[in-house]
């Protein structure tokens, strides 16, 4: 089942102990309540003008100290055990150094690649070592259903295992600051093979998660319009959609003319998207980010001509 | 109104002890830390006690149990009436208060001069354990040297009451509590011994 | 039940001693007028932070953040958390019903330290005053959470300082307060009030002040060492000096879970005294109720890691505090069924403080429940530090002692005022509070589980929808409010003379004209049976 995007075996085992202590709570609460109602009605002066005096029931108390306590062990133990499977990284899992700073995320992995989000293969076991370089932050995962704190001088550890292919939020729960609910990042979680061509395909290596172009994906450049034919062949689609799907970055829909909320050096702005906006939001990617999103975006060189086209393009996704 | 709800000296006592309860589990907060950290730098913690003068640590103990002792004294003084001796036992407990606040004085004056207090250029450059080690011993000691201060304070003022007669006989609840007080003191620097100056 | 025609004596409220006006007030040391002190101090404080509260939920809807910057978002939570913890759940009860009611409750003339009561006042009020101070002065209001989590709380140039002394003075006040309370059920109890005779609320009282002594001095010693920290840097908690932040998570919450069971204790001893007055009948389950409360008073001391089951704890930590959580769960489950029982087979009077007991423990039971869930691991390490957690606490604290204190101050109010209220005006104002107060804490408890994390200036746009949900109900909730406190405040200066006993209570406050006289009895009764008999009533 897909319940708030459940996207790693985490999430299910999560989820699967939420359901179980929600039912029993959902059942009592009812129990206790309808009790009360049918008391208060049932009892009262008009109803029953004369009171009992019952000083209490040995028996009673028993039942409703032991059965709440089993109940209450058992939810417990079905935590504890789920918990430590969500704990325990197995040994084949790949590790990534996961370093959070004042206010952004950045993540390494084994062969010194680094990135500012976090690509996952799916269906494969991630390690996440947790550090910190100044205060305490918390690294959570809400469609892994995931939390661990980054603690200075610690190194606290985490794992997953993806089963959605998708991007994912990032968020910081740990207040650290003027702009902790702007530490956010995206987890995308890609296709094994796509990530390997990532992983070991070296510096200029495309980044992973083409595969969700949606259907504007296509074999020949020849026959889409120009512009799209640029993002296209610059892998810009690889996080941006143009049918209004949100991605690693903002869809490319609608987005002219459109009011964008836009961090300029931590602070935010709200500009309207126009000609120049466009052209400084592709050429230099990292100076004015768009909030709720990573300032993943990689400096894709482009001729003057291809940029006009993408600009023209996107003015029609209007 | 409290002078219509009848005089109640064990109530008065009670209450102080459940005070002293308090400033017990004050410093265990503080024991906890120490525990904490010493597990985490058993070495460092070895090293930070060498640093420290024990021979000074254990004359400091000798005077606050003398002190102790001069206090109940004076108690017993005052149960037997005897004003003179009793205000002549407070005068020494003050003295040997005085002394070890002096003696401690030299102590953090010597660590100063060594670069061993907090936020020291030289202290920085010690081990992380040792830092930490000399950060807890400032904050014990110093907490415990103000509590010697309240201690000395509240300790003359009973001193003028004996004087003026508003401790006597048939009414020296106050200076029972106030010797409890000064009882709490003197255990508190039982623990901080062994824990600082016997950790080498 | 003897109702007295004229008083025979003067009541409290009229100034006998040489000083008149607000210095008699001042200087008291009657125990019925500090706790209206407290009573008058605290609602104030407590209209600040419902105020912060407010302005939060407005910041909420985006279209406020022109007016309010993040920095200014951060100070606001902060300071709600501070007043609202140390200067009112804390105190909450104790203080002012606690002080008022518990020496009448036993018996007696007044607590044991009348002057270290006042004292105890004072202590409070200056901490009060320096917590607001503490936004206007130094580097501005502190913007760390009420939680003060080293390191940052030692980095932030904001003003930590003051605020953590503020919280150091309260905690005084509050220790002095449960030392009296304790020596005074200990030596002032009426001839024949033995121990199991008592009243459940000094049970309650009793509990609470047990943890008060032996939970606050290590807040107390926690942050006094962020003041050293901050001010001489000895490095216990600052991992750049060998430091360890996990230090300070565990002193701190050593202290603040107690702290959580300080806040409800005195609320759930209140609601076990109106249960049995307006279902005219005797409390179900006597020393089941009081023994729980002993209960929550120990293990809920040995469970305060669960606040940092995701801080990387060892895993057999984890366990254990986890463990523990869903044992200390079991007296507060027991408290509930023995109120709700209570019910059974009595001749049950609807009145206001019946109504808000009743809603008290709905509420309560959600909190509780999401407690729980909290208290599960596998739950815990999804939700926590989310809007879940925020939406749990403002259930058991506001939904908790909040309505607790509602209902006990319905209940009481005639009696520490000697003037009626309108019951139809406090009818009305509970349904805009209880509709408001479960959009906006229950759109909260969605918004964690879909991952909305707490102490968030901007939120992302999949929670906005929800986020504007709560906000609405937050206006619901305070309209509420200012009605019900609007209704007792017209009742305080015009409401009709309350009679001597007007919910036909057993317990011996009601054997005390309304406003009780000057030292409660004029002659201290002695007591020859339990304390809800209502049998003599009968017949
Ligand atoms: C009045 C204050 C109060 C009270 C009474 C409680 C009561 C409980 N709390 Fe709460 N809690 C807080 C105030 C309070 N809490 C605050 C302020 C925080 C946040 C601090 C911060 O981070 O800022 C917090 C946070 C908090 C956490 C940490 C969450 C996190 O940050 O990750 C946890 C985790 O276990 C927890 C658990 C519980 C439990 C198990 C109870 C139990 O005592 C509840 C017991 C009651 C019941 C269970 C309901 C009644 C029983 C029944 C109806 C019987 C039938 C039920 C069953 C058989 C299931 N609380
Ligand atoms: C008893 C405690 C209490 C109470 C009553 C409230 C009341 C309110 N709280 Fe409170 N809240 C906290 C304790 C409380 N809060 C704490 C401890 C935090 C954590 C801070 C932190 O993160 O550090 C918090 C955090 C918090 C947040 C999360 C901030 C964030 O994480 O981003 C929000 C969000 O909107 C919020 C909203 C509100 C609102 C709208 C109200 C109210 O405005 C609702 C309106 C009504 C009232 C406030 C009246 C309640 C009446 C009584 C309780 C009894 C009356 C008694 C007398 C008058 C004496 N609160
Ligand atoms: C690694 C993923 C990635 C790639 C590849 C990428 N972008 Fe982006 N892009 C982002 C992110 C993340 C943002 C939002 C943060 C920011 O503004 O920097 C963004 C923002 C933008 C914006 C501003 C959107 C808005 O809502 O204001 C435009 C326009 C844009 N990108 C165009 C492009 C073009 C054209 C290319 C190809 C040359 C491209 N991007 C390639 C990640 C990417
Ligand atoms: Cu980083 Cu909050
Ligand atoms: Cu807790």
């Amino acid at each position: 089942m897909d319940w708030m995007n459940q996207a790693a075996l985490s999430a299910q085992k999560s989820d699967a102990v939420f359901f179980y202590v929600f039912g029993l709570s959902v059942a009592f609460l009812i129990f206790i309540t309808a009790l009360m109602i049918y008391f208060v009605v049932r009892y009262s002066k008009k109803r029953h003008p004369v009171a009992e005096q019952i000083e209490g029931h040995l028996g009673l108390e028993l039942i409703w100290t032991s059965i709440p306590l089993v109940l209450f062990l058992s939810i417990f133990y079905y935590g504890w055990t789920n918990y430590e499977y969500m704990r325990q990284a197995p040994r084949d899992a790949m590790v990534v150094n996961v370093t959070a700073r004042q206010w952004a995320w950045s993540f390494e992995y084994p062969n010194g690649k680094k990135s500012k989000v976090l690509f996952a293969p799916i269906h494969k076991p991630m390690k996440m070592d947790v550090h910190s370089a100044d205060v305490v932050h918390g690294f959570f995962i809400p469609s892994f259903r995931l939390k661990i704190d980054a603690v200075p001088a610690r190194t606290n550890t985490t794992w997953f295992q993806a089963t959605k292919l998708g991007s994912y939020d990032i968020e910081c729960t740990v207040i650290c600051g003027v702009d902790h609910s702007l530490m956010l990042s995206k987890v995308i979680v890609v296709p094994e093979d796509e990530f390997k061509a990532w992983y070991f395909g070296g510096e200029d290596a495309p980044e992973p998660g083409k595969s969700f172009r949606a259907v504007e994906a296509h074999p020949d450049l020849k026959d889409l319009p120009p512009g799209l034919a640029v993002l296209t062949a610059k892998g810009c689609l690889a996080c941006h959609s143009v049918d209004g799907k949100p991605k690693v970055g903002p869809t490319l829909k609608a987005l002219f003319g459109k009011q964008e909320e836009i961090l300029v050096a931590g602070t935010m702005r709200s500009v309207t998207v126009d000609e120049s906006y466009l052209r400084r939001a592709i050429t230099n990617p990292m100076d004015q980010v768009v909030r709720g999103y990573p300032p993943a975006m990689p400096l894709t060189p482009m001729t003057e001509q291809e940029l006009n086209e993408v600009i023209r393009y996107i003015k029609t996704l209007n | 109104m409290s002078e219509h709800v009848h005089r109640d000296d064990f109530g008065a006592r009670l209450g102080m002890w459940l005070f002293l309860v308090t400033e017990i589990v004050l410093f265990g907060g503080l024991f906890i830390g120490y525990s904490y950290m010493r597990y985490k730098y058993p070495i460092e913690f070895h090293h930070g006690g060498a640093e420290l003068n024990a021979t000074l640590g254990v004359i400091n103990t000798v005077v606050l149990l003398t002190s102790s002792l001069t206090v109940v004294l004076a108690i017993v003084a005052i149960q037997r009436a005897e004003k003179k001796r009793a205000m002549a036992f407070l005068g020494t407990t003050l003295a040997l208060g005085l002394t070890f606040l002096v003696i401690k004085s030299f102590e953090w004056a010597a660590k100063f001069h060594h670069g061993l207090y907090p936020n020291a250029p030289h202290l920085a450059t010690l081990p992380p354990g040792e830092q930490v080690f000399f950060g807890l011993y400032f904050t014990m000691t110093g907490l415990h040297g103000l509590h010697v201060i309240v201690g000395l304070t509240i300790l003359t003022v009973m001193l003028w009451w004996v004087a003026t007669d508003r401790v006597r006989q048939d009414r020296y609840i106050h200076l029972e509590n106030s010797g409890l007080y000064w009882h709490l003191v003197d255990v508190i620097w039982i623990f901080l011994l062994p824990l600082f100056y016997l950790a080498a | 039940m003897t109702t007295h025609a004229a008083p025979a004596q003067p009541s409290f409220l009229v100034d006998t001693g040489t000083r008149k006006g607000l210095m008699a007030w001042l200087t008291t040391t009657d125990h019925k007028r500090i706790g209206l002190l407290y009573l008058y101090s605290m609602v104030s404080f407590f209209l600040v932070g419902m105020g912060i509260g407010f302005v939060m939920r407005l910041v909420q809807l985006t279209t406020f953040q022109k007016l309010i910057t993040a920095q200014t978002y951060n100070a606001l939570f902060t300071l709600h958390g501070v007043i609202m913890i140390f200067l009112f759940v804390v105190p909450g009860l104790p203080a002012v019903f606690g002080n008022f009611f518990l020496p009448i409750l036993i018996g007696a003339k007044d607590v044991s330290f009348p002057r270290l009561n006042l004292a105890s006042w004072y202590f409070y009020m200056v901490g009060a005053v320096l917590a607001v101070l503490s936004l206007f002065t130094g580097g501005g209001a502190p913007d760390t959470g009420w939680t003060f989590y080293a390191p940052f709380s030692l980095k932030t140039g904001t003003n930590v300082s003051l605020a953590v002394f503020a919280a150091f003075v309260l905690g005084f006040s509050s220790m002095l307060t449960g030392i009296n309370f304790i020596t005074t059920i200990h030596r002032l109890r009426a001839p024949g009030m033995k121990w199991f005779r008592m009243p459940l609320m000094c049970w309650a009282l009793y509990s609470t002040a047990w943890i008060q002594l032996l939970a606050t001095p290590i807040v107390a010693i926690t942050l006094l060492l962020v003041i050293l920290e901050r001010f001489f840097g000895i490095g216990i908690f600052d991992p750049s000096k060998g430091g360890d932040p996990l230090l300070y998570q565990h002193l701190f919450w050593i202290y603040s879970h107690p702290a959580v069971y300080i806040m409800i204790l005195p609320a759930m001893g209140a609601i076990t005294e109106i249960i049995p007055t307006f279902a005219k009948r005797t409390i179900f389950g006597y020393k089941a109720i009081a023994f729980s409360s002993m209960a929550i008073a120990g293990v809920g001391s040995l469970v305060w890691a669960h606040h940092m089951f995701t801080s990387g704890m060892s895993s057999v930590a984890t366990m254990v505090f986890s463990l523990l959580t869903m044992v200390v769960a079991v007296p507060s489950a027991i408290k509930v069924f023995n109120w709700v029982s209570t019910l059974y087979k009595g001749s049950i009077d609807f009145q206001p403080p019946l109504f808000f007991a009743l809603t008290f423990i709905f509420l309560f039971a959600i909190g509780g429940l999401t407690g729980v869930m909290q208290g599960a691991l596998a739950i815990n390490v999804h939700i926590h530090d989310t809007y879940f957690i925020v939406g749990h606490f403002h259930y058991v604290m506001f939904g908790g002692t909040g309505f607790a204190f509602f209902a006990a101050l319905t209940y009481w109010f005639p009696k520490m005022v000697g003037r009626m209220y309108s019951k139809k005006a406090i009818y009305a104002s509970w349904f805009p509070m209880f509709i408001g107060f479960n959009l906006l804490y229950f759109g909260m408890l969605i918004l964690g589980m879909m991952g909305m994390p707490r102490r968030y200036y901007v939120h992302l746009p999949q929670f906005h929808t929800m986020h504007v949900v709560a906000t609405v109900g937050s206006w619901l909730l305070v309209l509420g409010l200012l009605m019900f406190f609007g209704a007792l405040l017209y009742a305080l200066f015009k409401g009709p003379k309350a009679e001597d006993n007007p919910w036909g209570g057993v317990t011996l406050e009601w054997t005390l004209t309304s406003p009780p006289i000057q030292e409660n009895f004029e002659t201290i009764p002695t007591i020859t049976h339990g304390p809800y008999q209502f049998e003599q009533e009968s017949q």
